[in-house]
């Protein structure tokens, strides 16, 4: 069954505001910023949201207040911003959303345990650190909120090695799953090239998964390599052929992060007004993505592409002395 | 003419960074100055060591600078393309399994006496002054292999008391990993600095100072550390050779991504 939809109709169906949302990638790779310029414009939020490695993706549903509760773990546009700036406002300054830290390790397990349907979640990591002391987010405050587990973590001892000590962290429920993929069939099933960071695990665990793609493929044509193959069509609900939709940051084999808009963004995150113009410009001025990547124009587009064999869009041209 | 005699205190951090890794030894390393470090290495002091990064690739092998661990130059021309959870598991492995080969870098925006490490934040945890990333990969790091801190080496940085512990080194002293539930096989082993070196004793687990660059000297050190520090096995480093800058300057960062090169005077 095609499940091949307009990305407006997509985040419509499949998110909510309040939903419970992991979107993948790691910080300036394979990020689905087409969807999540597309969130930004139905104006949905109240989000918990599940970092994994974010960059300006949290960041802008953060700087534009529609994050509840932020599970984080790492947030930078990395070599771009080293810490991203709403972000930082948000929690300096504002003091709104409720912020709870885990180590990246102990996040990206937390996802895996969930793709794996584990009760709970047993780790050797955080152990004598403030991440483990100091909760972010209350007792009190996680009592009320449904999308929080009641304990941050609690310190125990392994029941199957006395004397052990152990750290035993809640397991995440998601309601939505977003990805960028290379390659998807027309049925949802997905071929992830290069490092599939936790992509897969949160398209299995999740409720609901929204798939964007560079290529978009008939079933026969993606079932020619079924090895290359990492998702299975039932665990998607939605397919949105976004080439492009990735950009600013890098998909494998397609095109390298673009330098530029990173250092733009990285430029006008230090002010809200900027920020705020930013967004205006990019983001709810612009109908779709099809008028995204034509604000950007061919020639930016095409300097991004790959060179086939590196992998990224390597500086062949040596610039003269 | 190009001249390769101006080194500065970055590029002697990042040689001396370098120098840190044994050969054969699987190197953790971060974007930024570790990677100029270990590509270093790579190069010259220990051509046989592997890189790997947090995002699960592995066996690395970058031809330009990466600006994050899961950077396509570092996914491109890699032994292995893992998920992170791999990675995990592969580092718990090592530790459980008795191997002893691996050494990490990681940096920290304050440090104390015992190499415990703070990148979480500066002031109250609640309502901090400055906020930073978090965690990222660096407490996983700090729990399984043995890790090399990377720090600006400032009196505000260098305290007694951190702000958050992040990541644990080697806790309250002697026996302070194993009270917290860590291995004690594993912990920091130097923070190397932009003015020099520092290592930790056998028997206290307190940091001393056992190098400086000859840009700095031992009391502009004790000068910017906030904490009484142990000079008396100081040494004064080896400036770098020519070779080793034109190396750094061409053929690894050529596009000063996290190395500028001086003004020519």
């Amino acid at each position: 069954m095609s499940k091949v939809m307009s990305l407006h109709d997509a985040i419509k169906t499949f998110v909510k505001s309040g939903d419970s949302i992991c979107i993948g990638g790691f910080t300036t790779n394979r990020k689905p910023y087409a969807a999540v310029y597309e969130i930004l414009r139905q104006g949905l939020g109240d989000f918990t949201g599940y970092s994994g490695p974010a960059g300006g993706d949290w960041d802008m549903l953060i700087g534009e207040g529609r994050v509840r509760n932020f599970i984080n773990c790492y947030i930078a546009n990395s070599g771009y911003t080293n810490v991203c700036r709403r972000f930082r406002h948000e929690v300096e300054k504002v003091g709104k959303m409720n912020l709870e830290d885990y180590s990246q390790d102990v996040v990206m397990y937390m996802l895996h345990a969930s793709s794996l349907g584990l009760p709970f979640l047993p780790v050797k990591l955080m152990q004598g650190s403030d991440i483990v002391n100091k909760w972010g987010i209350s007792k009190e405050v996680r009592e009320k909120d449904p999308k929080l587990p009641n304990d941050k973590l609690m310190e125990i001892e392994n029941p199957l090695v006395p004397g052990e000590k152990v750290i035993a962290v809640p397991v995440p429920r998601l309601d939505v799953a977003i990805i960028h993929v290379q390659k998807a069939s027309i049925n949802g099933t997905c071929s992830i090239e290069g490092d599939e960071f936790h992509d897969i695990d949160i398209a299995v665990a999740a409720k609901r998964c929204i798939v964007t793609c560079e290529e978009l493929v008939t079933e026969e044509e993606i079932r020619k390599e079924p090895s290359k193959n990492s998702i299975p069509q039932f665990c998607v609900d939605a397919v949105i052929h976004v080439p492009f939709g990735a950009h600013p940051s890098q998909c494998y084999n397609h095109y390298d992060y673009d330098a530029d808009f990173f250092k733009m963004y990285d430029t006008v995150t230090k002010t809200e007004e900027d920020f705020k113009a930013f967004l205006q410009e990019w983001v709810y001025d612009i109908k779709n993505a099809d008028e995204y990547i034509d604000k950007l124009g061919a020639s930016r587009l095409t300097k991004l592409k790959i060179v086939l064999g590196f992998g990224y869009a390597a500086k062949l041209v040596k610039e003269a002395k | 003419m190009v001249n390769y005699k101006n080194y500065t205190n970055k590029e002697m951090q990042a040689i001396t960074i370098a120098k840190e890794i044994t050969d054969g030894q699987i190197v953790i390393v971060g974007t930024g100055l570790p990677l100029i470090g270990a590509s270093l290495a790579k190069r010259i002091f220990a051509p046989n060591c592997k890189l790997i990064v947090e995002s699960g690739l592995m066996d690395c092998s970058p031809i330009e600078v990466p600006r994050s661990v899961g950077d396509n130059r570092l996914m491109a021309h890699c032994g292995v393309q893992w998920p992170n959870v791999r990675f995990i598991g592969f580092e718990a492995n090592e530790l459980l399994n008795g191997n002893d080969r691996m050494i990490a870098f990681i940096g920290g925006a304050q440090i104390d006496p015992y190499g415990n490490v703070n990148s979480t934040c500066i002031g109250d945890y609640y309502s901090p002054k400055t906020r930073f990333t978090g965690s990222g990969g660096a407490n996983a790091i700090a729990t399984y292999s043995h890790t090399v801190i990377m720090m600006q080496h400032e009196k505000r940085r260098f305290i007694d008391k951190i702000d958050y512990i992040t990541s644990v080194g080697w806790g309250d002293g002697p026996g302070g990993r194993e009270k917290l539930g860590l291995s004690g096989n594993r912990g920091p082993v130097a923070v190397v600095t932009d003015r020099g070196v520092l290592r930790f004793d056998e028997k206290t687990k307190r940091m001393y100072l056992a190098g400086y660059y000859p840009t700095s000297s031992v009391e502009e050190i004790i000068e910017n550390t906030g904490f009484e520090i142990d000079t008396s096995k100081a040494v004064l480093l080896e400036a770098p050779s020519e070779e080793v800058i034109k190396m750094i300057r061409e053929e690894i960062d050529p596009g000063q991504a996290f190395i500028k090169v001086p003004a020519a005077e």
